[in-house]
């Protein structure tokens, strides 16, 4: 038997997956999600407080605190909660800069992870809903009006925004903003059916009353967002999404940072899920989250590494054929094209189709979320990263993260 | 029924009618292309056989006869590339693969045939001829390098006629030419120009193998 047909099972699933999500997108209450108005539903201006933990953040916090200040919000509603996690740089200095300004609070601290930031931040307000963002991420103006209005439903104890990448520039980049394009369309369909296990750093709202009653957030294996997203899917609170709340943060430009910092939410998501969460896992209470979405995130994780070894081996065992067939032929008859373009030759391989089938379906859903979305900016050099490098790079934070969870090995945040 | 047990079913549904059209565009395009063979497989038949009987109603003076198999050996090379590319889509095992197999090695013994007849009758430059005989069946580890060096050899040197013929072919007339030309089962077998050769090494070892002279850059005229 051909090992190939041992992939077919999972592109079968990834089809599925992505026949689920287009369908979820066109349902009703995906619909209505994208019809919500803003500033409205709740009848009173709720106060907010955003937390920004930072952490060695000096180049980037300035340009971070300006957006928030500039945000359209009545201003003794807002509060911006800058917390200095122990800083080595000039961010206490960097932060020290908006010292005197009437909304903004400033906490020094020593180092103690970004979850202790955080419920240091929490600690000091008495804001009704509390924004997380990360230092090194920059928000439209809009988009308080955006979030607010998702907790409207009092079940609601979470809304997380859409995020994408703050001016592209290199392909690694510009792959992760097709990518974070296409999280934009994934989270606004699946936070309609309440599957969604994640709330990312940049300015994901919490409200505070629920966060207090769940004890603040965790470590949760450096993955302080996921981990808390996990316990309020956990306790049976609802977690929303607000796909117009644009929000843009900076993304490692080398593959060695991308792997780092993927191999760190990789390894988070299955300590989590092996570890605490374990029980939500195929839990019919938990609905679409137990059923599908975990189980299909693990199953990723899985299929993501098996599909990468076998194109692996694929790749490799035809190089040897071809090159022991060619040996002692000249190059020049070697490298000179012999095919034609005659429709005969058109590779019609099922594994080769159904691949193309789920990365066109990829696609289409980064195009459905620039557009829910309104993001601004192109995707030609998104489309052709995230076609041609994605399924070369992701495996290798996958392999590395199963690595360190099989063999317990810790690594650091940076 | 819950919208989310709703959505995973008309997911079901949908994922079902992709994968069954990739399955069905692949069948589809399969059959087309075994239909092209079949038809220029026809046509192949159609021309060699009126150079066959042009050939026997000159027989008197069949070196007055513009006719010329050069054409038609062109076609059956460029016909055995894409019946390869079949077979490797296809499988060995296919049986349209296998009767067209059959056609096709009928029509190369014909053409080599009437080759060889015009050659002896006008006498002039022999053309280097090779007939090759392969594997499929697990049994010959050589044969795709000693294809590629033939196939590099026939578009270096296109005056050079490759007929290439499937060893363990289920066919009387192959079977007959097989005996007739006294190879062995000891594969890749290679005539070139009635001088039997056994095994592929390298291309240089095959080189030797022709004639001096043989190995020209230029076209027949």
């Amino acid at each position: 038997m051909s090992l190939e047909v041992l992939a077919y099972p999972f592109l079968f699933l990834a089809i599925f997956f992505e026949s689920f999500l287009l369908v979820t997108l066109l349902s009703a209450p995906a619909r209505k999600a994208r019809g919500r108005a803003p500033h409205g539903a709740l009848e009173e201006t709720p106060s907010i407080a955003v937390i920004v933990p930072c952490y060695n953040e000096e180049e980037t916090i300035t340009a971070t605190c300006e957006s928030l200040l500039a945000l359209e919000y009545p201003t003794d509603k807002l509060e911006v909660i800058l917390v200095d996690d122990g800083s080595t740089d000039g961010t206490a200095a960097a932060i020290a800069q908006f010292a005197g300004h009437p909304q903004v609070r400033i906490i020094s601290k020593e180092n103690g992870g970004k979850h202790t930031a955080l419920n240091a931040g929490i600690a000091s307000t008495s804001a009704e809903f509390i924004g997380c963002l990360d230092a090194d991420s920059f928000v439209e103006p809009d988009a308080l009006h955006e979030i607010v209005p998702c907790f409207a439903d009092a079940r609601v104890a979470a809304v997380t925004a859409a995020m994408s990448v703050h001016r592209p520039k290199n392909l690694i980049e510009h792959m992760q903003n097709a990518e974070y394009i296409f999280g934009i369309a994934y989270r606004h369909a699946f936070a309609s059916i309440n599957g969604l296990y994640v709330t990312p750093g940049p300015f994901s709202f919490y409200r505070r009353s629920t966060v207090l009653a769940l004890g603040g957030f965790r470590f949760g294996h450096q993955t302080e967002d996921m981990e808390m997203a996990l316990r309020i899917q956990q306790a049976g609170y609802g977690i929303e999404n607000a796909p117009r709340a644009r929000v843009y943060t900076k993304a490692p430009s080398t593959v060695a940072t991308l792997v780092k910092q993927r191999t760190r939410w990789t390894t988070g998501f299955l300590r989590n899920i092996f570890g605490e969460y374990r029980g939500l896992i195929g839990n019919r209470e938990h609905g679409v989250l137990g059923v599908l979405v975990l189980p299909a995130a693990l199953l990723s994780v899985g299929s993501g590494i098996l599909l990468f070894l076998y194109m692996l081996y694929e790749l490799i065992r035809n190089s040897l054929i071809a090159l022991d067939i060619r040996e002692g032929i000249p190059l020049s008859y070697i490298f000179t094209p012999h095919g034609s373009f005659d429709w005969f030759y058109m590779p019609t391989n099922l594994f080769m189709l159904l691949s193309v089938l789920t990365l066109l379906a990829s696609l289409l859903f980064i195009v459905v979320g620039k557009r829910i979305s309104k993001t601004p900016g192109r995707l030609a050099l998104g489309f052709i990263s995230y076609t041609f490098l994605y399924g070369f790079i992701s495996p290798l934070w996958l392999l590395r993260a199963t690595a360190d969870v099989t063999f317990s090995k810790s690594r650091g945040w940076r | 029924m819950s919208l989310v047990v709703r959505n995973a079913l008309i997911a079901l549904l949908i994922t079902i009618a992709l994968a069954g059209t990739v399955a069905f565009a692949i069948n589809y395009l399969n059959r087309a292309r075994i239909a092209e063979l079949s038809t220029v497989e026809d046509q192949l038949s159609i021309d060699i056989l009126s150079l066959d009987t042009q050939f026997s109603l000159l027989e008197a003076a069949p070196c007055d006869s513009s006719a010329s198999s050069t054409t038609l050996t062109s076609e059956l090379a460029n016909m055995g590339d894409r019946l390869s590319y079949a077979e490797g889509q296809l499988g060995s095992d296919n049986a349209q693969v296998i009767r067209l197999k059959e056609q096709y090695s009928l029509l190369e013994i014909r053409d080599y045939l009437i080759t060889k007849q015009l050659s002896a009758a006008c006498g002039g430059t022999k053309p280097a001829t090779v007939l090759y005989f392969y594997s499929n069946a697990g049994d010959c580890a050589d044969c795709d390098k000693a294809g590629y060096a033939l196939s590099y050899l026939r578009t270096t040197y296109p005056s050079l006629r490759v007929y290439s013929f499937d060893y363990n072919l289920d066919l009387g007339a192959l079977k007959t030419f097989i005996a007739i030309s006294k190879v062995e089962q000891r594969l890749p077998a290679f005539v070139i120009n009635n001088k039997h050769f056994y095994g592929f090494t390298s291309l240089e070892d095959l080189e030797k193998q022709f004639p001096k002279g043989a190995l020209a850059t230029t076209t027949n005229p």
